[in-house]
């Protein structure tokens, strides 16, 4: 028999009463109003709380053991070191609660909101936290292996150093976390989303990331041995170091990626080469039916010159061009630097444009029958651009600046 | 007709925390006129008219045409007019004489042979955290040009402080 009936224990908490250290198991609390309660070190195994207001209670070091605790409120609760092995807390709300080295193995959160919550050292193996939003909180050196995470959120949340072995995190979302030094070992992890990542020797050996996105991510020295990845994307991600797969990896996708050690952009492989990276099987020469290749280095100026690049030439331009019409022929493709500043400039032709760097045009338009433009985080572009019959293929990542007129065709 | 979704609505007890409520304009709604709100507003159907929301998604099915001030736009449909906005994703289409101001956009690449991401019609960008600040008008342009190029070396002192066109030196060659 617990130590208190539910009344007796409702009344206890209004008068503001501590119930620490009390014997609860199996007691019936369905949404009953516990807001604030000192619950420190109780014994809640089997306990009935569906609906529950636990909210800012403190449950710390309490076993709420195969609990039900469905829809429950435990908004900024403190249930560390709490034990919750095996409970259900399926649509819980457990935002901003502090949950630093508890016992969450096995335990039901599917489509619960954890949200700036606090997993610090949390056990979460085998726990099924599908469509769980986990946005903003803090997983650092938490064991999540073998959980079932599809779909689950993740935004902005620090997991540096959790292990996620054998997880399955299929379509789940990642975008500007940090992942560094966490262990993705044989995760299947399809579909995933790590697009500006902060994810510094995160280990994804044997993982499966087919259609992952790791657009714009930092993963830098990132160990791929011996996983997939099919349709992965990768374009603007920092991939210097990046131990690759050890297989073909010819279905990846991006248009360039920063291979440099410090992220900084100062090296770059473009869409070409990206395959033999990733696969870590060596960069290969430009297949040879491409153009050449013409770069234009930095401090270099150049003015008032007219430039024709014929068809499948690459040039990339860290240097200041003033005044310049440069025509491309097809399939050229012009990648200015993060460097590189083409002032009062013209480009027309069916090629490809890429500015990690400034443009500014001088008559406008300022570009004129290109394919495709993209403008990086770090690039400008102040002027007009007259769409190729086809219509032009844009992108712009966040945070370039842009001042500019489209136009259509004709 | 516009909806305020309330979580389950077969739940008459369920309250809704106040994060998750949304103004929906379903597909095969029309609203004309303003529309403010301080909840997100999802739109399926279409809106003609004014829009002031902290987010505005419009999905492949929906349409905005009119003026909208937001912090976050999402669009997979079709939008025209005048759009205001700190964070904007854009793809679906953009028609002829709209503006996207926004503090940051993003469009993705479309694959080389598959849809275009976004369909631009005529339309202007003024993109970036000074675009917000600065005042309206045709003067942008030539803002933008001081405010994003770097002050020309002692060598360009001729273009110092101009927009372009930037007037020729006469010095050729170089480098």
């Amino acid at each position: 028999m617990p130590d208190f009936t539910p009344d007796a224990l409702i009344a206890k908490v209004k008068k503001g009463d501590k119930i620490d250290r009390a014997d609860l198991r199996g007691i019936e609390l369905p949404r009953a109003n516990l807001e604030g309660a000192s619950l420190r070190r109780c014994d809640l195994e089997g306990a009935v709380l569906e609906g529950v207001v636990f909210a800012r209670a403190n449950l710390k070091s309490a076993s709420l053991r195969e609990a039900y605790l469905v829809s429950a409120d435990l908004r900024e609760a403190n249930l560390e070191n709490a034990d919750l092995e095996g409970a259900n807390l399926e649509k819980a709300n457990l935002a901003g609660a502090n949950l630093s080295r508890a016992n969450l193995e096995g335990t039901n959160l599917i489509g619960a909101n954890l949200t700036g919550a606090l997993l610090t050292h949390a056990q979460l193996d085998t726990a099924s936290l599908g469509g769980a939003d986990l946005s903003g909180a803090t997983l650092t050196h938490a064991d999540l292996a073998e959980c079932y995470l599809g779909g689950a959120k993740f935004r902005k949340a620090d997991v540096s150093n959790a292990n996620f072995s054998l997880a399955n995190i299929e379509e789940a979302d990642f975008t500007e976390a940090t992942l560094s030094d966490a262990r993705f070992l044989e995760v299947q992890a399809r579909a995933a989303r790590f697009t500006r990542a902060s994810m510094v020797k995160t280990d994804f050996s044997k993982a499966n990331l087919n259609g992952a996105d790791f657009t714009n991510a930092d993963a830098r020295r990132m160990n791929l041995t011996g996983a997939k990845i099919e349709g992965a994307k990768f374009t603007g991600a920092k991939l210097g170091g990046v131990v690759g797969t050890g297989l073909a990896a010819d279905g990846a996708k991006a248009d360039w990626v920063d291979t440099s050690d410090l992220g900084d952009g100062s090296k770059r492989v473009l869409e070409a080469q990206v395959s033999a990276l990733l696969s870590g099987l060596g960069l290969t020469s430009p297949p040879p039916n491409r153009g050449s290749k013409r770069y234009f280095g930095p401090g270099d100026v150049l003015r008032n010159a007219t430039l024709e690049f014929p068809e499948g030439a690459s040039i990339e331009i860290e240097s200041l061009f003033e005044q310049c019409s440069i025509a491309l022929g097809a399939g050229t493709e012009l990648v200015v630097g993060a460097g590189g500043v083409l002032q009062g400039c013209q480009i027309k032709g069916k090629g490809s444009v890429t500015i990690h760097g400034k443009f500014i045009e001088r008559e406008s338009p300022g570009m004129v029958g290109i394919t495709q433009l993209v403008v990086s985080s770090g690039g400008s572009l102040v002027g007009a651009v007259k769409q190729a019959e086809e219509a032009t293929r844009f992108a712009f990542e966040p945070g370039c600046k842009l001042k500019m007129r489209i136009m259509k065709h004709g | 007709m516009v909806d305020r979704t309330e979580a389950k609505m077969t739940d008459s007890k369920s309250i809704v925390p106040a994060a998750d409520r949304k103004t929906l304009v379903e597909e095969g709604t029309q609203f004309k006129g303003s529309l403010s709100s301080s909840c997100p507003i999802v739109v399926r159907g279409r809106i003609e008219g004014d829009v002031v929301a902290p987010s505005l998604t419009i999905a492949a099915s929906g349409a905005v045409h009119g003026k909208v001030k937001v912090d976050d736009l999402r669009s997979q449909g079709e939008i025209a007019g005048e759009f205001d906005a700190d964070l904007v994703q854009l793809s679906g289409s953009v028609k002829d004489n709209t503006i996207v101001r926004a503090k940051s956009l993003e469009v993705k690449l479309a694959p080389a042979n598959g849809k275009l991401q976004v369909v631009f019609g005529d339309c202007t960008l003024e993109v970036g955290e000074q675009t917000l600040a600065s005042d309206t008008g045709a003067s942008r342009l030539e803002d933008g040009v001081k405010e994003i190029v770097a002050p020309p070396s002692g060598k360009n002192k001729g273009s110092k402080g101009t927009t372009p066109p930037v007037p020729s030196t006469g010095e050729t060659g170089a480098a």
